[in-house]
């Protein structure tokens, strides 16, 4: 439980921050509300049910500073793409490449995201969403108009290359209706130092608009991830969110849409890959609002060492929404005794004529499976990675962008599908 | 190629063979029959390297060396081949994937190079026609959602592919229509050749009309109890296991 003492550090820490965008009496009031929302309910602490099995001792045990500009100083390997590159939080101008009318940043254009800024988020939030809201000076800003079309993918990378830092970074995609984008967003850190990433993801996405959201975090081993994505879905439109978590110490991911309008389809991706101590809690929430919405959710998650994982899956299926289709799986192989995975599916249905699923299972590769591998010639090493991979494969599969599949698969299955991507 | 000698082997302290002696020259084709549990799949098993079983006396010698000695996938490297009685479905793996994984396992065992991308399509595509698998078959995950028939197809399949030097077939022929019989039958005896020899386990005669054998050895309760050619399978199938059974309790 976070002591009073805490929470004040914290907001004595962040209190002489002179924000972007303080003129806007809209944007104040929404930051002092989060404020006090924080100072009600500080940090998450294990006492709080949602967050029973993530211990945030390490992180409390260390001081953060605010981050201040600083300059990119890794190389990032070239692209094609319109590509946004945030330093410790911060957009770096010379290292991004795309900026338009329609991708910019947040610290230019708090004056046009009036209506949409916080309006996805939970009532209910935790302390890090709110210190998100309250604190939040940068982060990208993708807003389609109408019927617009984004024929590249947009690529965003968070660097986080100052020690001990705290960033709180707010993203909006404001999908006007019949558009269409992808956002692959990559979250990578500095190795051996410690640092805290607060980000939050808002999505909007009009009547008919396509959004395929990609969620790459492969933060220091040492560092803290807190992440949000929040959606609002209006009729007929197409979310998908693809997570995965492959580092960090210590992950939080509250994954929530609202299903608003009928016809609405959201499709909840998840591939989580722990080693060493890393600890990944994935929270997720699909609100059925309204009749005629469908949600599918696949979440894999592989774990080694010590590492562990929690999957909270909840459903909630409005008295009104009828003929609401609901599947959610969530499978969990353990690659060591010392691994452990929670799951808690939570379904929570009111109305009575709809179709909802879920199935969770925690295993072990099949000792058959790798005698079958092991005699046709594939060493043991090869053989658990093959079939590790062939466990995965069924999230990674459903991911649209070619090179993103390929890297997984590369990052799995290792040298032995190498030229056999397309293959497998 | 593969001699065995007085092999003894047990699951969880259960003795299952009790003094297997076999061997196998290059180029030789042998049946091994027996009644549901007199211990084929094991002795294909203990073969081929699975884990669980325990060899508690006698020895497998195979080109020379300590068969006993190698892990499963040494002796596979080695040309081990076993064609499994229950081919392992698994999803999310292509059968393309897992043939060339193997494959330069394999050539990497033997320091050879990788096979290129063109050679291995063009290789595939040979050996598919041979068991008559359509191409689709091969971007399709291992097994998953095949036949039993189709299944023991694609055993014959990554034969072809791996080119062993001996290969162990449990119970190819079981689970098989007439059709799918001939298929996996050519497919085998394409595969003859004077350097490659072959086990083939059966519970029925059947199959021997289609691949004809150069010995045929009757098990029983884990022991050859009688060895013979060609005929003794045929005389098997007239006089029933029951007289085997006779035999395994006169030894
Ligand atoms: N893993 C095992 N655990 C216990 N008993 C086993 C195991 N595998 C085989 N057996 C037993 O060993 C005997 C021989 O089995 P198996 O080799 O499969 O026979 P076959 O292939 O000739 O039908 C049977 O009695 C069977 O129940
Ligand atoms: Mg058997």
């Amino acid at each position: 439980m976070i002591t009073a003492n805490e929470t004040q550090s914290w907001l004595d820490s962040h209190g002489k921050l002179s924000l972007p965008g303080s003129e806007l009496t809209w944007l104040s009031s929404q930051r002092s509300a989060a404020l006090e929302h924080f100072e009600s309910v500080g940090l998450p602490g294990v006492r709080d049910e949602d967050w029973r099995y993530t211990n945030l001792r390490a992180l409390k045990s260390n001081d953060y500073q605010l981050t201040s500009q600083s300059s990119l100083s890794i190389e990032l390997a070239p692209t094609d793409n319109p590509r946004l590159v945030f330093v410790d939080g911060l957009l770096d101008k010379k290292a991004s490449t795309g900026i338009s009318d329609n991708i910019t940043r947040l610290q230019d254009s708090f004056s046009q995201v009036e209506n949409e800024f916080g309006s996805t988020l939970p009532k209910n939030q935790h302390g890090f969403t709110a210190l998100n809201t309250a604190y939040a000076q940068d982060g990208y800003v993708l807003n389609l108009d109408a019927g617009q079309v984004l024929d590249r993918v947009l690529e965003i990378v968070f660097v986080s290359q100052s020690a001990d830092t705290v960033s709180h970074t707010r993203n909006l995609i404001i999908a006007g209706a019949n558009s269409q984008c992808t956002i692959v967003e990559r979250h990578i850190g500095a190795d051996g130092i410690v640092y805290l990433s607060n980000i939050v993801t808002e999505i909007i996405a009009g009547d008919n608009a396509h959004v395929d959201h990609y969620k790459i975090q492969q933060e220091s081993n040492d560092a803290f991830h807190m992440g949000g994505v929040f959606i609002n879905q209006a009729k007929s439109s197409n979310v998908k969110n693809h997570n995965i978590a492959l580092s960090g110490l210590v992950t939080r991911n509250d994954i929530a849409t609202n299903l608003l309008g009928q016809g609405a389809h959201m499709e909840m991706n998840g591939l989580v890959v722990g080693q060493g101590r890393q600890h990944i809690d994935n929270h997720t929430e699909v609100n059925h609002a309204v009749p005629n919405c469908t949600s599918d959710e696949y979440y894999k998650t592989v774990l080694d060492d010590h590492s562990r994982s929690v999957f909270r899956g909840r459903i909630i299926v409005a008295e009104d929404a009828q003929l609401t289709n609901a599947d959610q799986q969530n499978n969990n192989l353990l690659l060591s005794a010392n691994a452990e995975a929670d799951c808690k599916p939570q379904l929570e249905i009111y109305a009575d004529d709809v179709k909802c699923s879920h199935g969770a299972t925690v295993g072990q590769l099949d000792p058959v499976s790798l005698f079958y591998l092991k005699s046709r010639g594939i060493n043991e090493a090869s053989a658990n990675a093959l079939l590790t991979f062939a466990f995965a494969n069924e999230v990674i599969e459903r991911i649209n962008v070619e090179s993103v599949r390929q890297e997984l698969t590369h990052l799995i299955a290792g040298e032995l599908l190498s030229g056999l991507e397309e293959l497998v | 190629m593969l001699k065995v000698t007085n092999l003894h082997a047990s699951v969880d302290g259960k003795a299952i063979l009790n003094g297997i002696n076999l061997e196998v020259k290059p180029g030789e084709v042998h049946a091994i029959m027996g009644p549901n549990g007199s211990g084929k799949s094991t002795l294909s098993n203990v073969i081929s390297g699975r884990d669980g079983y325990e060899v508690t006396e006698g020895s497998i010698e195979y080109l020379g060396k300590d068969l006993l000695e190698l892990e499963a996938e040494e002796r596979a490297c080695e040309g081990i081949f076993l064609a499994f009685q229950y081919p392992v479905e698994i999803p999310g793996v292509s059968n393309m994937a897992m043939l060339k994984a193997a494959m330069n396992s394999i050539r990497k065992y033997h320091e050879q190079e990788e096979i290129k991308a063109g050679e291995f399509l063009k290789l595939i595509r040979e050996k598919a026609d041979l068991v008559e698998m359509k191409q689709e078959f091969l971007k399709r995950s291992v097994n998953e959602g095949f036949s039993g028939g189709e299944k023991k197809r694609n055993e014959i399949l990554q034969m072809a592919m791996l080119e062993p030097k001996l290969a162990l077939l449990d119970e190819t022929d079981s689970g098989l229509d007439i059709d799918a019989l001939k298929i996996v039958s050519n497919g085998v005896n394409a595969l003859r050749s004077p350097e490659r020899s072959m086990v083939l386990v059966t519970h029925y005669q059947r199959l021997l009309d289609y691949i004809v054998p150069d010995y045929v050895h009757v098990l029983a309760n884990g022991k050859i109890v009688k060895s013979g050619d060609k005929s003794l399978a045929l005389e098997l199938e007239a006089k029933g296991y029951s007289w085997i059974e006779g035999l395994s309790e006169a030894s």
